[in-house]
């Protein structure tokens, strides 16, 4: 299936900074959970080991199959991921008031995260097809239409955090495959308009205080803005070189809810400090340049599209997440990729990246 | 041509995004430069106060030892349970959750919490001093569910006094300190002082200083770790000159007779205070945990008064006890010998007015010591009468009364020996001659305290040294018993040696001859008193009273010392309500028999109600 020399052409850097930033991730997650001196949570980075090593195999599945096979056969894998997203919302398993699992014996699956790379697949075939330079507005309408499904869909779990990072892989496949600038505008202009609209009509009560709060935490400084507040001090207490590996007193002590998820990127500016802030910045931007050069090198345009689809869903979670962690962005329950504890997300997310790697080892082949 | 046009597009937006992405990433690395670099020590600030807490170390109060080194007052563990707010999410369902759990009533808490509310939040709100075993184990048991994390058990020292109330008035009782002594002594708020007695004078020695422990929490206040403790220093250790031995025997005498009242039991060389008794007495252990505010009301309303000490705070008239201080102005102002002699006819004519003496047939001929021994109330009214009233102010303070003891106890009183300036002063009229007469078997216008009398008996009984009453001995400052400097004698009376010796004589008559004070013989010891009636309302007001729930029987008197020739035991016991002087004698001859008894080393005497019947008798039918 993969041909030997393929092989050399698998882009062993790009592999290398995710592992790196994975291993961090691994390391974050061992002194966020307090693993060393036992827990509950102790035997977190076990599974988080396993996820990695699970998803390397799945990554490497993605780069057996030819992507241009998986272009052509996009539709089946989209219906496929529509299926799993109504089965979870008719049968999925329910933790803390969403219905986002489905139950594999001790494993949750977590189908959404799994939505982003087939919702680039098939939005990437759909404008790779296409033969005009500029897409229609039937062409956008279908692409919408094609985002809507699944972004419903993860928004009735209710998961907003996650249905959200759907838009970015449609605004990045427009955005290349030519949309006018104008549409841009006026999608932007739409946007500010309604956002009056949303916070009156649109947002739960919930959702309005987040963003209120975030605009001033102290307002609310035991509530809703606390996990802000927290987090910056987090951030701010670790200094230039930090506190040291499971040092972290804000991280340790739970002062940060769940740590070893959504502020992963917390504990590691509490315990490396600055230093270790700017190290695992780099590696992120490395990964993203490499991933970006990957979509110029692309043989196709079916290429070139799925690369910058799965990417932008990934520098979207990527910034907010580290935004977050820095208390720069409201608290949203957004994981960091190949940092943050999840076997879905990481698992998605090296699947993703099989892709990536696949349009890249392609770029020759016919 | 539009391929590559289609490409090149494809080439710039590409490049855009490439841009786009570096520069967010700039501006993140920025964003955590400002955050981490610029800003780190206000954050980092803020982390450690997140995570540390100083939680402050009680320091057990001084124990307090008698003269023999057996400790009366000492300190237990107790629990207190408090709300800490500083992580508190919501202080309406702690407070819900704590009253259920305690069992006390959610609007108390409540009031408890609103009262310190203005407090900074890392000071902990005490609601349950003392608290029940069953009520810590409720509460630790939801602190491990973390459904009470902001509420802390502490193990905190309290007092604990003699389970009996012993000798309570002296100790006094400890309490949180008020607004004024914080500001006055710069105390802390919440610093448990002493409200009263020896707790109250002491209480800076007592005190010790707080230790503090400085820990590691985590976000819901759970304490994790030490991170550094200063150990609270103990209070000074005081050892008292109080003999628990002869406390107890004065109490015991008292509670067999079933008398309230006072005792004062001095050592007449020195004025070391052997015991002080006040009854009823309050139970110091009530106080030690905070005390509630039904039983404080209690204490206060009760018609017996159980707060006051009698012993420094109650006065009364002095009866035929006054008689020692006439006499002595009569021998010291050289007004007579002590060969003077009176005739009793069982009352005289003074002023135009009949004085009835107590025995209706008259004593007869009487010189001075016969006089005492009898207390005839018509030699004293003769004496009185010749002395004048300022010669009897001059003795009387001269001996200790109408003055406070000085004894180191807060809130003492002064009692009241009138003189014609006293007179002028507050009532603004002359002195009648005639009312010299009633003082001069102390009554009327004359008032003492329980310890003035002891002061007064043991001035006479060491020959006219006037020592001030006092309680501590040594005081261990942590390098062994250091003695504590004994107050000064107020000043020396420096009586003649003749007036010592009349004195003597007819005090040893009192409750050796045919006197009142037979109750308080002892075989061998030489035991010399002086008996007295106070009386509660005077005859003529009994009358007008008619009938009354209110006790108004007379008060007696017994002042003693023994042996006769240097004294080693002086004091004064005062019975409430018990009619006769001599009544209380027995209580004094247990004291005294205790007394020789441990300085022999035998064992301590049982108290024995009445062990000379004949001298009940006897003193029965000699009246007062």
């Amino acid at each position: 299936m993969l041909e030997r020399r393929l092989y050399y052409h698998i882009d062993w850097l790009l592999l290398g900074a995710m592992l790196a930033l994975s291993a961090i991730g691994v390391a974050m997650i061992y002194s966020a959970t307090g693993a060393a001196a036992g827990g509950p949570n102790a035997r977190l980075y076990v599974t988080q080991i396993y996820a990695i090593v699970l998803g390397l195999v799945v990554l490497a599945a993605c780069l057996g199959v030819d992507y241009r096979t998986l272009g052509d056969n996009s539709h089946l894998i989209y219906v496929g991921v529509l299926a799993l997203l109504i089965y979870v919302m008719l049968f999925g398993t329910s933790m803390g008031g969403a219905r986002r699992w489905i139950s594999l014996g001790r494993f949750y699956l977590q189908p959404s995260e799994f939505a982003k790379a087939g919702l680039a697949l098939v939005l990437a075939k759909f404008f790779g097809e296409n033969r005009r330079t500029i897409p229609t507005a039937a062409d956008l309408a279908i692409a919408g239409g094609l985002t809507g499904l699944p972004f419903l869909l993860v928004v009735r779990q209710p998961d907003l955090g996650t249905a959200v990072t759907l838009l970015p892989v449609f605004i990045a496949i427009v955005y290349l495959a030519g949309m006018r600038m104008r549409i841009f505008a006026v999608l932007l202009v739409i946007a500010v308009v309604s956002a009056p609209i949303a916070w009156r009509f649109g947002m739960q009560d919930y959702q309005r205080e987040r963003i209120s709060t975030f605009l001033d935490p102290s307002q609310d400084a035991r509530g809703a803005g606390y996990q802000q507040i927290q987090a910056r001090i987090t951030a701010g207490s670790g200094g230039v070189w930090g506190k040291g590996f499971g040092k972290g007193t804000q991280g340790q002590l739970r002062f940060l809810p769940v740590a070893y998820n959504d502020f992963i990127f917390s504990v590691l500016a509490e315990e490396k400090g600055f230093v270790g802030v700017l190290v695992v910045l780099a590696l992120y931007l490395f990964v993203i340049q490499r991933a970006l050069e990957t979509a110029r090198l692309a043989k196709d345009r079916l290429g070139t599209y799925l690369v910058l689809g799965v990417l932008s869903s990934f520098v979207f979670q990527v910034v907010y997440n580290i935004a977050m962690s820095a208390g720069l962005a409201p608290v949203k329950g957004l994981t960091l990729p190949l940092m943050s504890y999840g076997g879905s997300s990481m698992i998605a997310t090296l699947a993703g990246f099989g892709l990536i790697l696949n349009v890249r080892m392609r770029r020759f082949t016919n | 041509m539009a391929l590559v046009e289609d490409r090149r597009r494809l080439v710039i937006r590409l490049t855009v995004v490439q841009y786009a992405i570096t520069g967010i990433f700039a501006v993140l690395a920025l964003s955590f430069w400002w955050v981490q670099v610029i800003e780190h020590q206000r954050f980092y600030e803020m982390a450690e106060n997140n995570h540390q807490r100083t939680l402050a170390l009680r320091a057990p109060r001084g124990v307090l030892f008698d003269r023999d080194g057996r400790p009366l007052v000492e300190n237990r563990d107790s629990f207190r349970i408090s709300i800490l707010r500083e992580h508190t999410h919501d202080l309406g369902r702690t407070i819900r959750l704590l009253a259920a759990v305690t069992g006390l009533d959610e609007h108390a808490i409540r009031r408890q919490v609103d009262r310190h509310r203005r407090e900074p939040t890392f000071r902990p709100i005490v609601i349950v001093e003392d608290a029940s075993l069953a009520q810590v184990a409720a509460v630790t048991a939801r602190r491990l569910d973390f459904e009470l994390p902001d509420v802390i058990v502490e193990r905190v020292p309290v007092r604990r006094y003699p389970t009996d109330a012993l000798a309570a008035h002296a100790f006094g009782y400890v309490g949180e300190v008020g607004e004024s002594q914080m500001e006055a002594e710069g105390l802390a708020s919440g610093a448990i002082v002493g409200q009263s007695g020896i707790e109250r004078t002491y209480n800076q020695l007592l005190m010790g200083e707080d230790g503090a422990r400085r820990v590691v929490v985590n976000s819901v206040g759970r304490e994790i770790k030490t991170l550094e403790e200063v150990a609270p220093a103990e209070g000074r250790r005081i050892k008292l000159t109080i003999d628990y031995d002869l406390q107890r025997a004065a109490e015991d005498g008292f509670r067999e007779l079933g008398y309230n009242g006072a005792a004062a039991v001095l050592d007449p060389s020195t004025g070391e205070v052997l015991a002080l008794v006040s009854l009823p007495a309050y139970d110091p252990n009530a106080f030690a945990g905070g005390i509630d505010r039904d039983r404080w009301t209690a204490l206060n309303v009760d018609e017996l008064k159980p707060l006051q000490n009698r012993a420094i705070q109650g006065r009364y008239e002095p009866g035929s006890t006054f008689k020692i201080a006439v006499a002595t102005a009569a021998l010291e102002e050289g007004i007579v010998k002590p060969d003077f002699k009176v005739n009793c006819a069982g009352g005289a004519n003074f002023y135009g007015r009949y004085f009835k003496c107590h025995l209706k047939g008259g004593h007869g001929t009487l010189d001075m010591r016969h006089a005492i021994e009898q207390s005839c109330n018509v030699y004293f009214y003769t004496l009185g009468n010749m002395v004048g009233i300022d010669r009897i102010h001059k003795w009387a303070t001269a001996l200790g009364l109408g003055q406070k003891s000085g004894i180191d106890l807060p809130n003492e009183v002064e009692g009241l020996v009138p003189s014609t300036q006293w007179k002028l002063q507050r009532r603004g009229e002359k002195w009648y001659a005639g009312e010299t007469i009633s003082v001069s078997i102390g009554q009327g216008q004359v008032w003492v305290t329980p310890i003035s009398m002891a002061v007064m008996i043991a001035t006479v009984a060491n020959g006219g040294t006037r020592l001030t009453p006092h309680f501590v001995k040594a005081v261990d400052e942590g390098k062994g018993w250091q003695v504590f400097k004994a107050p000064e004698p107020d000043h020396a009376v420096k009586l003649k040696p003749e007036t010592v010796q009349v004195l003597h004589d007819g005090l040893w008559l009192v409750v050796n001859g045919a006197g009142t004070g037979a109750r308080g013989r002892i075989p061998g010891r030489d035991v010399a008193g002086k008996t007295g009636t106070a009386q509660v309302i005077s005859i003529e007001g009994k009358q007008q009273a008619g009938k009354t729930d209110k006790d108004l029987r007379d008060h007696g008197w017994f002042l003693f010392f023994a042996p006769k020739d240097n004294p080693q035991i002086a004091g004064v016991i005062f019975a409430e309500h018990a009619e006769h002087g001599y009544l209380g004698a027995p209580i004094a001859r247990h004291v005294i028999e205790t007394f020789f008894a441990k300085k022999e080393g035998r064992p301590l005497p049982p108290f024995n109600k009445a062990p000379f019947l004949w001298a009940a008798a006897a003193g029965a039918a000699a009246g007062q």
